[in-house]
Formats: C-alpha cells, sequence, structure tokens
C-alpha cells in the first residue's frame, strides 16, 4: 500500500502487471467513481487519472497483493485531492473531525425499528440507489466499500487512512443513517400507493 | 403481517443492549467474526425478536445494495483510451 518503491518492473512486466492486475477491476472502479461524482464525464476523468497514477506508481505496487485495494485508494486520494476541491457542491463538513464527539449511544434504533426486510427487498432499484446518493460522501463511501465491494475492515482501514475501530464505527452509523432514509421511502410506498394510481 | 416478521413466542420481545447486539450483528454480517460469529447467531436469532428482525433488515439492505448499485455501465472506449494513455504517456 505504500508509495515506496519495491522493485523495477520491465516493460514486458509492467503491461502484465496493467492488464492482469489493474484492468478487471475498472467496472468497479466506474462504479466507485459515479457515486462519489454523480457525474459521468468527471467519474470517466477521476478512473482515468487513477489508471495513470497506478501506472506511473507501478513499481510501488507490489505484484501478487491487493490490486483492487491499491487502485481504490488512488481513486479516494485523487477524488479528495482534486476533485472534491472543485465541486460546484457546497463543502460538505469533514465528517472524520466530529466524529469523535459521537458515540454510538447516540444511535436512535428506535426511529427505525419498523422498517422491515421485506419492505426494502420490493424496493426498486432507483430508491435503493438514491437513498445511497442522499448519505454524506464519507458514509456513502464505507457502504460502497463493505457492501458493493466487499472490503474487510482491515482493507477499509488502508484504503481509507483511518483506524480499523473508525471504520467500524463509521459503518454503523452509514447503516443507520440509510436505513432511516429507507424507511422514509417505505413509508410513503405505503400510504402514498393510491396517489401514483390516480 | 407478523408472519412475515418472523416473530416467535420463544423470542423475547426486547433486547436489553440494543446498541451492542446490533453492533455485533453487523460485524458477524461483514464476515469479520468468523470463528465465533456462528454460535453468537445462534443465540440471538433464536432468542431476540429485535435481534432476529435486524440481522434480517441488514441482510436484505446488503442484497440489495449488491444487486442494484452495482451495474452503472461502463462508457464506451474508457477502457480503451487508458490503453491508449498509457502506451502513449505524455
Amino acid at each position: 500500500m505504500s508509495e515506496v518503491q519495491r522493485r523495477k518492473y520491465s516493460q514486458e512486466e509492467r503491461s502484465a502487471v496493467f492488464d492482469g492486475e489493474f484492468m478487471p477491476h475498472i467496472d468497479s472502479m466506474y462504479n466507485f467513481a459515479f457515486r462519489l461524482t454523480f457525474d459521468e464525464d468527471d467519474a470517466k476523468d477521476l478512473v482515468q487519472d487513477t489508471y495513470m497514477k497506478a501506472f506511473r506508481f507501478i513499481n510501488s505496487f507490489e505484484q501478487g497483493t491487493n490490486a483492487k485495494a491499491w487502485l481504490f485508494r488512488i481513486l479516494k486520494n485523487s477524488f479528495i485531492n482534486d476533485y472534491r476541491k472543485r465541486s460546484k457542491k457546497p463543502a460538505t463538513v469533514d465528517y472524520q473531525e466530529v466524529e469523535t464527539f459521537y458515540n454510538s449511544d447516540d444511535v436512535d434504533y428506535q426511529s427505525t425499528s419498523d422498517l422491515r426486510a421485506e419492505s426494502v427487498r420490493d424496493m426498486l432499484g432507483d430508491e435503493i440507489s438514491n437513498a445511497l446518493n442522499g448519505l454524506a460522501v464519507d458514509f456513502r463511501t464505507v457502504i460502497i466499500l463493505a457492501d458493493l465491494e466487499g472490503f474487510t475492515y482491515e482493507e477499509m482501514s488502508k484504503i481509507l487512512d483511518i483506524p480499523i475501530g473508525t471504520v467500524r464505527s463509521r459503518l454503523h452509523r452509514a447503516r443507520h443513517l440509510l436505513k432511516d432514509i429507507l424507511k422514509g421511502y417505505a413509508q410513503s410506498m405505503g400510504y402514498g400507493r393510491y396517489e401514483e394510481e390516480e | 403481517m407478523e408472519n412475515n416478521n418472523g416473530s416467535s413466542p420463544d423470542r423475547k420481545l426486547q433486547c436489553s443492549d440494543v446498541s451492542k447486539c446490533f453492533q455485533l450483528l453487523e460485524r458477524i454480517l461483514d464476515g469479520e467474526l468468523v470463528e465465533e460469529g456462528e454460535e453468537i447467531l445462534q443465540v440471538k436469532l433464536d432468542k431476540c425478536q429485535p435481534c432476529f428482525a435486524h440481522f434480517h433488515l441488514e441482510q436484505a439492505i446488503r442484497e440489495v445494495l449488491k444487486t442494484k448499485c452495482t451495474k452503472q455501465p461502463l462508457p464506451d472506449k474508457l477502457a480503451e483510451s487508458i490503453r491508449q494513455m498509457i502506451q502513449d504517456p505524455r
């Protein structure tokens, strides 16, 4: 994961690593980029930049280690450094700074206790997708990494440069916020259906 | 409605430590407690209705996220243009 140069690849080896270990993750990388930027062109640029950086720093990648986590880390850093700054949206509060003031006891479990698994399964793709997109970027990111991409807490800790305990608590809070949004949708499905049929 | 919820008379209706239990269940679903997870899970799901409901809700959310939020179509020629860029770096 570090940027220390580990070895020098020959031209053929570079191509082999790039094609064999980096390119297979392009769909996941694009999906991640799109869910961070919400814009097809920005997502495309972000993925291109990430692959260019990966190629430039390929000597610091150790063959056989987790290429997907390595690439996701570069993409996340590029997003923070290059894209988040120039985003037209107002700056979001950096959750990391306020996170320490929260603890899990602040989560109001009662608020989502009547959301049912069946209602969630009945929801449309757009509703699920909008709920995920409605989360602040730091919360959205942990859900994407854990649930869409299947990274372990340890891998997430390395991708995000935060301790495992923070991964765990941020994920728990993110899931709670997501359930809160889904509960709103579930209620509107239940009570608002007749209006749509009109 | 009650049946869909999977309620059982053997389960208690109040969880004594919701915060701790729910976080534990989420870690198990995340595959972080492989060895002890199975045993803890069995006890929680058999004995506690809020834990049972939370587990199944969390499982459903993970399923829908995985099936409905990972299919952003890759733009045409993106892979091709990346290959081009690394062959001809400016």
